[in-house]
Order: structure tokens, then C-alpha cells, then sequence
């Protein structure tokens, strides 16, 4: 038999068609998704035992209670401790992922320790009798922020500068009815989220503000009021000025704020929440104990304002950005150094807070990879002591800030943690509350050694109830007014509250979504004249830098929302008022 | 998996959403990322490429400055339990219901990247992978054991963390419980819910929060018209919210729902 080319063909193709109603191209493909799944670019988790270890969340001033799946030693998931009695097994989305921050891409890995030390000591001593050495601590009220107090104290001109914050008086949230709160973002992030949650169907809120924020579209009722009259309403409630005065400014009505008023009478006892005040009308506000410290510590320098400080005055500035606090703008701080050569050392962990003015920046190790202690929250009627243990160990060549201010002032410290924990055993009040066993033992049933062995755990040492009416009362600032800005700058600046996020897995919530809004964001109301996800110039009188546009119909007209990153929020100091310009 | 002589009570899980205590903070979203191995954002993500098996919408009323308002609606696989429409047009047979949870499984191993699926799904809550899973040096360290990263190419969605439910069946059968009955856990976005908006549990057990949640008065699905009887319920007091439930587009920031 002799084959032609055709017959060739014939069969080729037949054979082709042929195959297809067999399994086996189906079977080819499926198998091809199957060689897929484990290729090379896929991680593999890291196997080992897992187990649960406890911690506590510094990463603001609620420091909640942390549960921490750990496959070894490594932590694989952050979640909250159930049945504790301050935070409520409540965690917000920054401590959930809260160990992720080793890894941030954007973290300072090294940095020149030994020129900063030369250049501080070389500082000190060209300091002039009418200059400072000066420590700003944006998160007071720490066991290190004592340290920096006493090393500030043996510095002939050392100055320990931070935010005033009253520890000694919290709220009770559970004796009030009503808060009226002028743009404090009670239902996202204020005091202890758990607390507030627990405490939210007892109050009623009431919140004052331009935007509606987070808080806003939960509360009870939202007063929109123009950007910066919030304290002209104060003033009106409080009987200062007239209702007709503060209706003008805040755009409201008249009958509206009387109302306001009489709700404010009848529905006590009523919290006040502001930027800058806090005030009740009856018990609302309490005093509570200061965490016990031990003796020789108390000779340590007072705290005092930045403003307190002449201008270029500070020599050397030493700024503490390891732990999470107040952002003061740029501005302010730049005036006070003086006007030859400053030494400024920031310890910070990336670079785009502080770090972008600094001569020296030193890393340092971050949540959860060293031990640090979280004062307790402003909804914290009883004093607390809590430290975040370290879950991991912080890369070599990592500052701690404390030792390093303690060896340029010729303290000598020791395990401050551990003395501060030995003060508050020896002064025998409270309790402790462990975490894996959820129990709860008086401290005096406890051993020192113990005790810091529970504190490393996880514990917390919870204060006797102690808690007395503060004379905590409504104080008001008149509102800075600025017509001359407002022909030039005609967009009123309505900060957002947080900070650039840490984990790269936050972008799902700024990125995949539109539900915060992005560093180096600003957004506008959609008659603004801009597009959607325009490049922009954000200029106030402080400035201007590159933003990227966001448009939301919920701001408006007239207001610019800007994101809580470090770079716009050194353009906007309070009350301020910006442009913005399409590139 | 269900067997017939074993007698198994089936569960049906679900989840009730108070949307009127979601204040959009996130953390079931990134709580779910965590435990299912959901990688960061790529450089080119974007709200309509993201890869995220739970997303909280931010909705409005549609009306302009100042009566505008905004709630926040989380929305994940809805785990349809009638004529689930993307069972129906998988080619490659990678999504199926199980009998025993009620959960509507994804099978990453053998899904082919068509995005039938996708296509079909009435709630946009599933998501394409268009990139290799990637995390930053050294944060690979951080992943769930528990939760094999998938390949690029496939298409994910929630699954009610069904990895906890297997580990709690693990659980249960080492301490001597019969396999017979559902067991107890609770996903990761109900777990980390802050204000304790979602609750989960099992629909069939009319004691259950959950059940008794369902069955209140105020309690919606999302296009309930389609009856595909999701097992996801959300409740809320305001109207507009409610009209929204049962538009086509729960995301739609400019759409109009009132007349």
C-alpha cells in the first residue's frame, strides 16, 4: 500500500479531532493548574508548634490586650484577649497586623549611633547659658519617659519637653449619659475601643463636626457646623457668648443650639470631648492614682510645653519616635532650635516622620520586638501597668533611646522596667491579671519575681478603685481667625486622625478599597474643579507638597480633608487654611 | 463527605452583620487577610483589582452635601444556598457547596482562571488573582500555617475560614466528641470585629444568636429578588440602607435611591 501526502494529512487531522473527545487534553489542562500550584514563586508558612503567647499592644495609648498565635516563636496572628477587663478582647486593625511592622519595607535598618553620640556630647558641651539640651517624648508618661526626665534633670540646660496630658485625671464612662464631642473620634480609636464599645450603649453622642467622619455617621446625633467654629459653639453652651453669635459661626440655628442646650441640661451626666479640653458636668471626670515609681526617680525634670521654650534656643533636640504618640508640626519645633548648626537625633524606625529633619537618625527596635510600657488610657479609671513584651527579637545594630539619652547626660541606668515593676510590688495595692488563665490574684498574694514573670507574660497590674469627681470644668480657646488667609487660602483643612500605617497589608483598606483615606491623599467635594485620583499641589502658609486627589460628596464645598501623614500634617497647623492646585 | 448512615446534622453557617455598629474601620479586613495568607496590595491594585475576600463598602444615600450619609456594608462570599450561581458555571467543577457546613468552597487547585465565576456572582465577592502572591522580606515569616498561599491566575473568595472549622473538628475529635455534630468556631473577621457587628454561628439551630439575629424583623440579604438565599444577613434601622441591599451595585457611590 502506498501513503500519499494527503493521506497523511487525513490522518493527522482526524487523529487531532479525534483526541479531543478523549480525556486526555481535559485531563492535561486541569493537571496544568494542578503543576501550577506549587511553584517556586509561592511561600511556603513556616511549620513548628504552634501555641499562644501574651502581650500587650503599644502602639497607642488604649494598649490592648494581645493573643498571639506564634508558630515557634514566630507570631503568625494578633487577636484579642477575651474577658479582659479593660479592653474587652477588642483589637483594632492596626494591632491586628501589628506583627508585620519588623518587616515594613520602609524601615531604618542602620544608622551612624557613634557620630550622633560625638555630635550630642559635642552639642552639650558648646551649649550657652541661655541655650537647651531638649528631649521631646511625643508619648509621655512612660517608664522610659521617666528616664528621660531624670536624665534631663542631671543636664545642667536639659529641658523634657512633651505634650501636656493630665494623668492624673480619666473618664468614667460608665456614669455618663451624654458626650458631646467636637470632632474627637470617640467610636474610632479614642480612649480603649473595647471600653467604649462596652460603655456605647449607655451615653449618648453627640458629635460636632464639619466632616462626616467614622464617628459622625455612628452617632446619635451630628451637628454639621462650619470648620473652625467648633469653639464658638463651646463658648455659646458653656453661656459665654450669645446663641445667635455662635448660630452666625457655626451655621446653625439659633432654636438648634437652645436645644443643644437644654439636651445638655437634662440628659447629665454629659462629657465633653475636644482637641484641646475635656470637661463633664457632674463625676464624669475622675481622678485617678499615678502608677507607682520608685523614690529616687521622682527628682527627675518637670514636663514643659514645646511653646514654653524661647525660640532658637535648643542646641540639641533628641526625639523619641519609637513609640507611637502626638505629631507636633515641623514648624513649630524648627523655631525653637537655634539658628548655628543644632544637633537634632530622632530615633525613629522609618523615615518619614521627624526623621526627614534630622541630622542623625538612629533605628530602633518596634512593637513587638521590645519591651516598653503603656501608661494607662484616658478611660482608664484606675491606674494600670502593662508591658508590651517582646514576641520577637529586634535586628542587631537597634538604638534603645533610653540608653542612649541616659549615657549622653552620665545617668546610669539599670532594668528600669523591672524597678518601676518592684515600685508598684512594694507598694501592695491592686491586682493582677493574667492572661492565659483570664484570673485575677490581689498583688500581695504575689511575689516580686512572679509578678515581673506575669508582667512579661502579659499581665496587667490593675490599680485599687480609687476614684474621686475630679473639678475637671468646660474651658474654651476663642478660635484663631484669620480673614487675610481666607481670600488667598479658600479651603478650610479638616484633619484625618491617623497616622501612616505601618503593615502592608493595611493598603487593603486604602488602596482596595475607599475606606481610609491614603497617605499623601487629600479629598475634596466633586465641585472642587479637580479629577478623581489627580496629581495635585497642596499649599497652605506653612507650604506645599504633592497630593494625590480623592473626591467624596460627603465633604464640602470649601474643605479640604487631608490624610494623617507626617508630610501634610507639617503644613497644617490649627485652623489652617490651604489651596489646592491640579499640577 | 456527609454520610447517610452516620446520621450527620448538618450545619448551616452564617453570619448576621449590624451594619448599623460597623464604623469601617477595616479590621475584618485585614484580619481576614491575615488568616487566609491574602497578600498586601500589588503596586498596581486598585478598589477594582484588589484581591481581599471581605470589603467593607462605604455607601451613601446618594444625596449631595448636607444631607448626604454614609454607612459601611461588609461584604464577602454571601455563600448562597439556592441555585448558587457560580457552582453552576465553573467548567472545571472547582467550586462546590459542602453538604456538611453549607459553605461554598473554592478549590484553587483546580480552578483554570476563567472567571466564570466571577461573572456570574451577583455580589462581586469574588476576586481574580492577577499577581504572584508577594509579601515584603522576611514578613513570609508571618503567614498562616494553616492556609496554603494560592498560585496568580486562580480566582479566591471567602470561604468562612473553613481551615478553623477543620481545625475545630481536629479539636473535637481529640477530645472525644462525636463527629456527628457541628462543631464550634468562629471566623476571623467575626473574631476581630471590634464593635461586635458580625456574629457567627449556625442558622439551623433555632437557639443559636445567629438564628434568632436572622429571624428579627429588620434583618435583610443582599438582592434577596434573585433568591439564591444567601447565608450572610445584615440588619439595620435606616430605610436607605436597606434599599441599597437590594440594588444591583452595592458600591455604587453615585446612585441615586431615592426618587
Amino acid at each position: 500500500m502506498k501513503t500519499n501526502r494527503r493521506e497523511i494529512l487525513m490522518f493527522a487531522g482526524g487523529s487531532a479531532v479525534g483526541v479531543l473527545f478523549t480525556p486526555a487534553p481535559w485531563r492535561l489542562i486541569t493537571d496544568t493548574a494542578l503543576w501550577s500550584e506549587n511553584w517556586p514563586g509561592i511561600p511556603a508558612p513556616a511549620r513548628g508548634e504552634i501555641r499562644a503567647r501574651f502581650t500587650n499592644c503599644s502602639l497607642c495609648t488604649a494598649g490592648c490586650a494581645v493573643r498571639a498565635r506564634c508558630v515557634g516563636d514566630q507570631p503568625v496572628q494578633l487577636s484579642g484577649v477575651s474577658g479582659h477587663p479593660l479592653s474587652h478582647g477588642a483589637l483594632c486593625p492596626f494591632g491586628i497586623v501589628g506583627h508585620h511592622l519588623p518587616y515594613m519595607p520602609a524601615r531604618v535598618k542602620e544608622g551612624p549611633v557613634k557620630e550622633a553620640a560625638a555630635a550630642v556630647a559635642d552639642g552639650i558641651a558648646k551649649c550657652g547659658p541661655t541655650e537647651y539640651v531638649a528631649m521631646l517624648d511625643p508619648r509621655p508618661a512612660r517608664t522610659a519617659s521617666w528616664t528621660y526626665r531624670r536624665a534631663m534633670a542631671a543636664l545642667k540646660n536639659g529641658r523634657y519637653v512633651a505634650p501636656s496630658i493630665d494623668t492624673s485625671i480619666a473618664v468614667d464612662l460608665s456614669k455618663v449619659r451624654t458626650v458631646l464631642s467636637f470632632g474627637v473620634p470617640v467610636l474610632d480609636g479614642w480612649g480603649t475601643p473595647g471600653n467604649v464599645n462596652v460603655a456605647r450603649a449607655g451615653f449618648r453622642l453627640i458629635q460636632v463636626e464639619p466632616v462626616e467622619s467614622r464617628t459622625a455617621s455612628m452617632a446619635d446625633r451630628w451637628l454639621r457646623v462650619r470648620p473652625g467654629s467648633e469653639d464658638a459653639l463651646a463658648q455659646a453652651l458653656a453661656g459665654q457668648i450669645s446663641h445667635a453669635a455662635a448660630a452666625d459661626a457655626a451655621g446653625l440655628t439659633v432654636p438648634e443650639i437652645a436645644a443643644l442646650a437644654q439636651e445638655l441640661e437634662q440628659n447629665g451626666p454629659v462629657l465633653v470631648l475636644g482637641s484641646s479640653r475635656l470637661a463633664s458636668t457632674a463625676g464624669a471626670v475622675v481622678a485617678r492614682r499615678e502608677t507607682p515609681a520608685p523614690e529616687e526617680w521622682k527628682k527627675a525634670a518637670p514636663a514643659a510645653d514645646l511653646a514654653s521654650l524661647p525660640d532658637r534656643s535648643v542646641r540639641v533636640l533628641l526625639i523619641d519616635e519609637s513609640a507611637p504618640g502626638g505629631y507636633l508640626p515641623w514648624n513649630a519645633i524648627e523655631k525653637k532650635l537655634v539658628a548655628d548648626n543644632p544637633v537634632v537625633v530622632v530615633f525613629a524606625c522609618s523615615r518619614e516622620g521627624y526623621a526627614r529633619h534630622a541630622n542623625y537618625v538612629l533605628p530602633v527596635g518596634v512593637y513587638p520586638e521590645v519591651a516598653d510600657d503603656i501608661p494607662p488610657a484616658i478611660d482608664s479609671v484606675v491606674a494600670t501597668f502593662r508591658i508590651a513584651a517582646p514576641l520577637v527579637s529586634p535586628p542587631a545594630g537597634m538604638v534603645k533611646p533610653e540608653a542612649f539619652v541616659a549615657a549622653a547626660a552620665g545617668l546610669a541606668i539599670g532594668d528600669t522596667l523591672r524597678e518601676r515593676a518592684d515600685a508598684i510590688h512594694k507598694a501592695g495595692r491592686g491586682t493582677l491579671f493574667t492572661y492565659a488563665d483570664a484570673k485575677s490574684q490581689a498583688l500581695k498574694d504575689v511575689s516580686a519575681d512572679n509578678f515581673w514573670k506575669a508582667l512579661n507574660a502579659g499581665g496587667c497590674w490593675i490599680d485599687e478603685p480609687d476614684s474621686k469627681p475630679s473639678a475637671a470644668r468646660l474651658t474654651t480657646v476663642a478660635s484663631e481667625t484669620r480673614p487675610a488667609e481666607e481670600s488667598e487660602l479658600p479651603l478650610a483643612v479638616v484633619l484625618t486622625h491617623e497616622l501612616t500605617p505601618g503593615s502592608p497589608l493595611l493598603s487593603k483598606v486604602y488602596r482596595e478599597s475607599n475606606l481610609r483615606l491614603a497617605p499623601g491623599r487629600v479629598a475634596l467635594n466633586p465641585s472642587c474643579g479637580l479629577d478623581e485620583d489627580a496629581l495635585a499641589v497642596f499649599e497652605t502658609l506653612l507650604g506645599k507638597c504633592r497630593v494625590g486627589v480623592t473626591l467624596d460628596a460627603a465633604i464640602p464645598p470649601g474643605v479640604v480633608q487631608v490624610s494623617g501623614s507626617p508630610a501634610l500634617m507639617d503644613l497644617c497647623a490649627a485652623g489652617a487654611r490651604a489651596k489646592v492646585v491640579r499640577v | 463527605m456527609t454520610s447517610a448512615n452516620k446520621q450527620i446534622r448538618a450545619a448551616r453557617y452564617g453570619m448576621t452583620i449590624d451594619v448599623d455598629r460597623c464604623n469601617g474601620c477595616g479590621a475584618c479586613m485585614v484580619a481576614c487577610s491575615v488568616e487566609n495568607n491574602v497578600p498586601p496590595a500589588h503596586e498596581g491594585a486598585t478598589d477594582r483589582k484588589g484581591l481581599t475576600w471581605i470589603r467593607v463598602y462605604k455607601v451613601d444615600n446618594g444625596e449631595e452635601y448636607p444631607d448626604r450619609r454614609t454607612a459601611f456594608v461588609p461584604v464577602m462570599c454571601q455563600h448562597c444556598g439556592n441555585e448558587t450561581p457560580c457552582v453552576h458555571v465553573c467548567p472545571q467543577q472547582a467550586v462546590d457547596i459542602d453538604p456538611a457546613t453549607g459553605v461554598v468552597g473554592e478549590m484553587p487547585q483546580r480552578c483554570l482562571g476563567c472567571r466564570y465565576c466571577m461573572a456570574a456572582c451577583p455580589y462581586h465577592a469574588r476576586y481574580f488573582n492577577w499577581w504572584d502572591p508577594a509579601w515584603p522580606a522576611g514578613m513570609e515569616k508571618t503567614l498562616n500555617p494553616g492556609v496554603t498561599p494560592r498560585m496568580r491566575g486562580v480566582v479566591e473568595k471567602c470561604n468562612l475560614c473553613h481551615g478553623r472549622w477543620h481545625a475545630a473538628k481536629e479539636a473535637a475529635a481529640a477530645a472525644g466528641k462525636p463527629d456527628t455534630e457541628p462543631v464550634d468556631y468562629i471566623p476571623a473577621c467575626a473574631e476581630a470585629c471590634p464593635t461586635g457587628a458580625i456574629h457567627f454561628g449556625d442558622l439551623n439551630d433555632p437557639a443559636s444568636p445567629v438564628a434568632m439575629e436572622a429571624a428579627r424583623a429588620e434583618s435583610f440579604r443582599l438582592l434577596e429578588k434573585l433568591n439564591t438565599q444567601p447565608k450572610i444577613y445584615y440588619r439595620s434601622k435606616k430605610d436607605w440602607v436597606r434599599e441599597i441591599a437590594a440594588a444591583p451595585q452595592p458600591g455604587a457611590r453615585k446612585e441615586k435611591v431615592h426618587a
